[in-house]
């Protein structure tokens, strides 16, 4: 097994004592979806809530003082790092998949047609706004700490408010640009290149972030 | 390899504080006592050791590699112990094992069963349930399941009652019985180093004041004592420190000096006496 793998089992056992909590939070962005009878407003809820966990694995190690553990095991620093982004992407996916099979099963037990195009656009913006909220909170939480760097912790919540409002601002016969760019498959690897980019940046940033800290 | 840890010119620079050029080597199969008053240097000294710490200069030393250079392969036979526990409250002792035992790949799992047997902790209960000392235990059977050739200890008996810290000085005891293991641990507790210690490493005010074995650290000193009309200047000169008493006065000198103060009653050091002496830098006190 790999460093950064024995990393994110770690991460793993962290939250566990907390993975009722988590799944709990789903249930709200689909209750959401559910009032709103809409798919994307469900799925940035639902990542919105998922990207607030991530600070989860920082306030548990910030509590119990486990830098220490940490700093005496025998892995690269910048392992443990890619283990905690990592850890973090597995369970943003986790909620992504979560939310677009339950969701779309509300919403059409409500009569909404929902059609494998709009999870397919919901699956991309959910990844997008997934990444954008964890690109910056990871390396706030690193620099720090989870209780000074609480604000990182609403980077998601300022991220949903600003999307919900952008949603209500598209008239819903005038949605037209949104599936022209969901359906262009050159923007959406753009975008897909574009959160990889973000996430190496990130990832270099808390690197040395971490490498520079002292205990 | 004879030296499971070696220590040259170390130093770290604070705002406020400065490690000075601390050397020290702890050879295989021996404990060593790392001592000196709160705020000297000790737990510094072990965060550099560690890698906790950049230092400003130096070299360490564990197993012969590169603390910084090496720090994966050199923290693979290293086990640590902290005052308080590193794990995370809500873990189960069985969860501690999970999470921690594959980062070893010696990691032996019936080793670790039989030291929590031995140690009377249940693989049950939450690490929030152990009392300090046996977190203490739980720190130090981790550690002995992937065989630590070296064990490093920060104030592990500060905090603990009596009865918790003869039994961890069995344990460390134990520990070093097969000649292949070696124990470095800070306190301020004397009297354990008198039980367990080996050698001795004492650091005061940052910089290194003894590095050696114990029983050349006590012989070098004495105590001499005498009525208050006995204190000379020469004595003030040459001792470490002078306790003065309405009665009289103790104080501490070096044992090469004690034919010089052949006429007052000289005893043998203990180290909390050297320690307590030294701390004050030679100036008289009441």
């Amino acid at each position: 097994m790999s460093n950064i793998l024995k990393s994110v089992k770690l991460d793993f056992s962290l939250v566990r004592p907390y993975v009722k909590t988590i799944c709990f939070t789903m249930v709200l962005p689909a209750v959401f979806a559910a009032i709103n009878r809409s798919l994307l407003t469900g799925i940035s809820f639902a990542m919105c809530f998922i990207a607030m966990t991530s600070g989860y694995t920082f306030s548990i190690t910030e509590k119990n003082d486990m830098e220490r553990l940490y700093s005496i095991l025998p892995v690269r620093k910048s392992e443990l790092v890619v283990g905690r982004y990592a850890f973090s992407i597995i369970m943003g996916l986790l909620a992504l998949i979560f939310s677009l099979i339950t969701h779309p099963v509300i919403l059409s037990s409500l009569g909404e047609t929902v059609s494998t195009f709009d999870i397919a656009c919901a699956a991309a913006v959910g990844i997008f706004l997934f990444a954008l909220y964890t690109v910056f909170q990871l390396p706030g939480y690193y620099k720090f700490g989870s209780i000074k760097g609480r604000v990182f912790m609403y980077i998601p919540v300022a991220g949903f408010l600003a999307t919900l409002f952008l949603i209500t601002k598209i008239p819903a016969d005038n949605s037209g640009w949104l599936i022209t760019v969901l359906s262009s498959p050159v923007l959406v690897l753009l975008a897909a290149v574009l959160v990889v980019i973000m996430y190496v940046i990130s990832i270099l940033v808390s690197v040395k972030i971490v490498q520079g800290k002292e205990l | 390899m004879n030296n499971y840890l070696e220590v040259k010119n170390l130093s770290k620079s604070f705002d406020n504080f400065r490690l000075h050029d601390i050397s020290f080597t702890l050879p295989k199969g021996y404990i060593m006592g790392l001592i000196g008053p709160n705020g000297s240097g000790k737990t510094t000294t072990i965060k550099l050791i560690l890698n906790m710490l950049k230092r400003t200069e130096g070299e360490v030393k564990i197993l012969g590699l590169d603390n910084i250079a090496d720090e994966q392969a050199a923290k693979k036979s290293l086990g640590v112990v902290f005052d308080s526990n590193y794990f995370s409250d809500d873990w189960k002792v069985s969860q501690v094992e999970k999470s921690v035992s594959v980062f070893y790949e010696n990691w032996n799992t019936q080793r670790f069963s039989e030291l929590l047997d031995k140690f009377h902790i249940s693989p049950a209960k939450k690490v929030k349930e152990l009392s300090k000392g046996m977190q203490m235990k739980l720190m130090i059977a981790c550690a002995f399941s992937y065989d630590a050739k070296l064990l490093i200890l920060d104030e592990p008996t500060s905090g603990l009652d009596p009865v918790s810290r003869d039994e961890l000085l069995h344990i460390l005891s134990e520990y070093i019985e097969d000649g292949e293991h070696s124990v470095l641990f800070s306190t301020h507790i004397t009297g354990d180093l008198e039980r367990a210690a080996d050698y001795i490493t004492y650091i005061s005010y940052g910089e290194l004041f003894f590095s050696g074995g114990k029983d050349e650290f006590v012989d070098s000193f004495r105590i001499v004592k005498g009525g208050r009309e006995e204190l000379s200047d020469d004595l003030g000169k040459k001792a470490f420190g002078i306790r003065d008493f309405a009665t009289g006065f103790e104080a501490l000198i070096k044992t090469e000096d004690i034919k010089l103060f052949a006429h007052l009653n000289v005893e043998p050091a203990t180290i909390d006496d050297i320690v307590v002496f030294t701390s004050k830098r030679g100036e008289q006190y009441e």
